[in-house]
């Protein structure tokens, strides 16, 4: 349960700023895969470097579990921007969309010396955008602010009856 | 939201944290606006994509109930093949007469093709006859060689039907000029094969980027090319040769010449009058005005000089004064190297505009301290830039004072149609007397002014200027 009292309203309020945006984020990067019919994560697996390359491959050449991946990627992402949005079950939320980054990550890790030919914007060195997103759901996830600004607030007044 | 504050002990323990109470509901759902706001947002975007596909599908609907329309081919060697390939998929025409001077082989591989698709036609091999025996005809297509438009153009304006004549207009002014004034004289319709002028893409670049927006300010400066690779003289399967005396008949000295008349004066005006003129063409027409000089190297460097009697290289200058202010345009072609291919490049003092005819080739770039283009992206006349990417440090020396390259906005609109399609489609929409003509006679002589003195401006090794009453009929 978040202490309202050990947070002034305004860090509070900072921080669920900080998870509706990354929730808006992740809505729409799955809302675009949606509606681009001919999505898929095939040509980001593909290019898989560094030493998790080998199973991301695999993914990219098997079409039955490709699909799997991109249905859960797609619905994931949604799922979890809806979540992170409305403060509902923000925690579960959070950690997930970690996981789906960091998979990311690591797909295709800024690693000095790894090129990609899906160009990239900004310059990057072991830190990237991505990165920071992650790190940004953490501080989402250790202070659980759906219980001050969210669905959670209700959710857990109800469990508790 | 200063209630929080007055009651710290009540929120923490007790009663009455268990109850849910209006302001848990007030909280719980205290970003569902966001949401809102995203949904608002996606419908924006939505139909922002969807204006582009829109603008994308540039296929116009096919009237109901058309017409037929009686149509006879006048020369069907490789670009007649082209302009009939590009016929039998407009709805509407019927084919009644093929005429070709080269019986055994052109002119029966036309009637074989038309055989195919249902259309019966008589085969003629001069063009006077047919005149004479098909009653009832409503239009004709001219694919001869340059020295035969303004004959096959004229007598066919006379014999009452509109006529669809490929570029050049004429391989002199004088025949130029005579089919302006037979056009006249008929009222019939008289169309010039640029086919740019019909483009979807040349279209949408000159009414939005070019005229509306003026999104490229003030163009001083224009350049293009058609560059191409070394080409072998053109042959013929030696069964099929036509007899010499024939040949001369049809003012031919020999096979070789007939097939590569391109390259023989008074019959053609080599690469510059064949693939300069579709490009100079649209100089003047995205630059309204005609040139008012002409300066150009060029000469027979690469082939064989008695069978390449025009030049396989040209290089030229124009000066224009258009109605923004002085402007230079240069031209070049050569046959020796496909290096960059063939387009088209008008450089404005905000962006530049590089247009070609051939797919996915056409991109507006802004310069860097140009206004905003935002309102055009939005607007689907341009895509979204796309941000060319600057060289990777230490690969290249960078300088600070250089400039930043511009971002790249690709042209949203392409042709998926055959080349010619949209430019026949207006001839005979205007045939019907739906549309207005997109190279009526006075453009394509404009053009043929324009663009044949380039071989004279070679010849004499100077500069010459155009008198604006040379452009006029
Ligand atoms: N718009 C374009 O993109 C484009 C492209 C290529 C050619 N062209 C133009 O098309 C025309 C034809 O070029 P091509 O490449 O097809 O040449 P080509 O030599 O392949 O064909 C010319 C045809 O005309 C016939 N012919 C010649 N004299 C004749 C006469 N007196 N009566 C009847 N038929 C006659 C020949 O037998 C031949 O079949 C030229 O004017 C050329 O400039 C335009």
């Amino acid at each position: 349960m978040i202490d309202e009292k050990k947070y002034t309203k305004c860090q509070l309020n900072a921080i669920v700023l900080l998870r509706v945006l990354i929730g808006w984020h992740f809505l729409y990067e799955g809302i675009a895969k949606l509606m681009k019919s001919d999505w898929s994560a095939v040509g980001f697996l593909s290019q898989s470097k560094w030493i998790f390359s080998g199973l991301f491959k695999w993914i990219a050449a098997n079409p039955t579990v490709l699909e799997i991946v991109n249905q859960m990627n797609i619905y994931g992402l949604i799922l979890i921007g809806l979540g992170l949005i409305m403060g509902c079950f923000t925690r579960i939320a959070s950690y997930a969309g970690i996981l789906l980054i960091l998979l990311y990550y690591f797909c295709n890790p800024p690693f000095a010396g790894l090129f990609y030919s899906i160009p990239m914007e900004g310059s990057y060195l072991i830190v990237n955008k991505n990165l920071v997103e992650a790190a940004g759901l953490l501080v989402v996830a250790a202070t659980g602010t759906g219980k001050y600004l969210g669905l959670d607030r209700l959710i857990s007044k109800w469990i508790k009856k | 939201m200063n209630d929080q504050k007055r009651t710290p002990k009540d929120s923490s323990t007790g009663e009455e944290k268990k109850k849910i109470n209006r302001r848990d509901f007030l909280q719980g759902a205290a970003t569902a606006p966001v949401l809102g706001l995203f949904g608002y947002a996606l419908y924006k975007q939505q139909s922002y994509e969807k204006a582009q596909k829109a603008a994308l599908l540039n296929s116009k609907p096919v009237p109901s109930g058309l017409s037929d329309i009686n149509v006879a081919l006048l020369g069907v060697g490789a670009q007649g093949d082209v302009l009939l390939n590009a016929m039998l998929k407009i709805p509407g025409l019927k084919f009644r007469a093929v005429c070709d001077i080269w019986t055994d082989f052109n002119l029966k591989k036309a009637v074989n093709l038309l055989g195919k698709y249902k259309h019966t036609v008589n085969a003629y091999e001069d063009y006077r006859e047919m005149l004479d025996k098909e009653k009832g005809l409503d239009a004709v297509v001219i694919a001869t060689p340059d020295f035969w438009h303004a004959q096959h153009t004229i007598d066919c304006l006379k014999a009452g039907l509109h006529v669809y004549c490929e570029k050049e207009m004429s391989n002199t002014l004088e025949g130029a000029r005579k089919m302006v004034q037979a056009r006249n004289e008929t009222g019939k319709l008289l169309q010039i094969g640029h086919q740019r002028r019909s483009h979807p893409k040349y279209i949408h670049c000159y009414e939005k980027v070019i005229q509306e927006t003026k999104m490229l300010g003030r163009i001083a400066t224009v350049s293009g090319q058609w560059n191409r690779a070394v080409q072998p003289d053109i042959g013929w399967p030696e069964k099929y040769a036509m007899p010499t005396d024939r040949l001369k008949k049809f003012g031919f000295q020999n096979m070789h010449q007939f097939r590569n008349w391109r390259w023989y004066k008074g019959l053609g005006g080599g690469p510059i009058v064949d693939l300069g003129s579709h490009q100079i063409d649209i100089y003047s027409w995205y630059l309204g005005s005609n040139p008012i000089s002409v300066m150009a190297s060029g000469g027979t460097d690469y082939y064989e000089p008695k069978t390449h009697e025009w030049y396989d290289t040209a290089m030229v200058v124009y000066e224009y004064d258009t109605p923004q202010g002085r402007a230079r345009a240069f031209y070049q072609t050569q046959t020796t190297n496909s290096a960059n291919g063939y387009f088209e490049c008008f450089m404005g003092d905000q962006g530049t505009l590089v247009i070609s005819e051939a797919g996915g080739r056409g991109s507006a770039y802004r310069e860097k301290s140009a206004p905003a283009w935002d309102e055009w992206v939005q607007k689907g006349y341009i895509s979204a830039p796309k941000v060319l990417e600057t060289p990777a440090a230490g690969s290249v020396a960078l300088d600070v004072r250089e400039t930043v390259p511009a971002d790249e906005h690709k042209i949203p609109v392409e042709l998926y149609d055959p080349y010619h399609k949209p430019h026949l489609e207006n001839f005979f929409n205007a045939v019907r007397g739906n549309e207005k003509l997109n190279c009526p006679a006075e453009i394509g002589y404009e053009t043929a002014v324009a663009v044949l003195k380039v071989n004279e401006a070679i010849e004499a090794g100077r500069k010459l200027t155009f008198d604006p009453k040379e452009f006029i009929l």
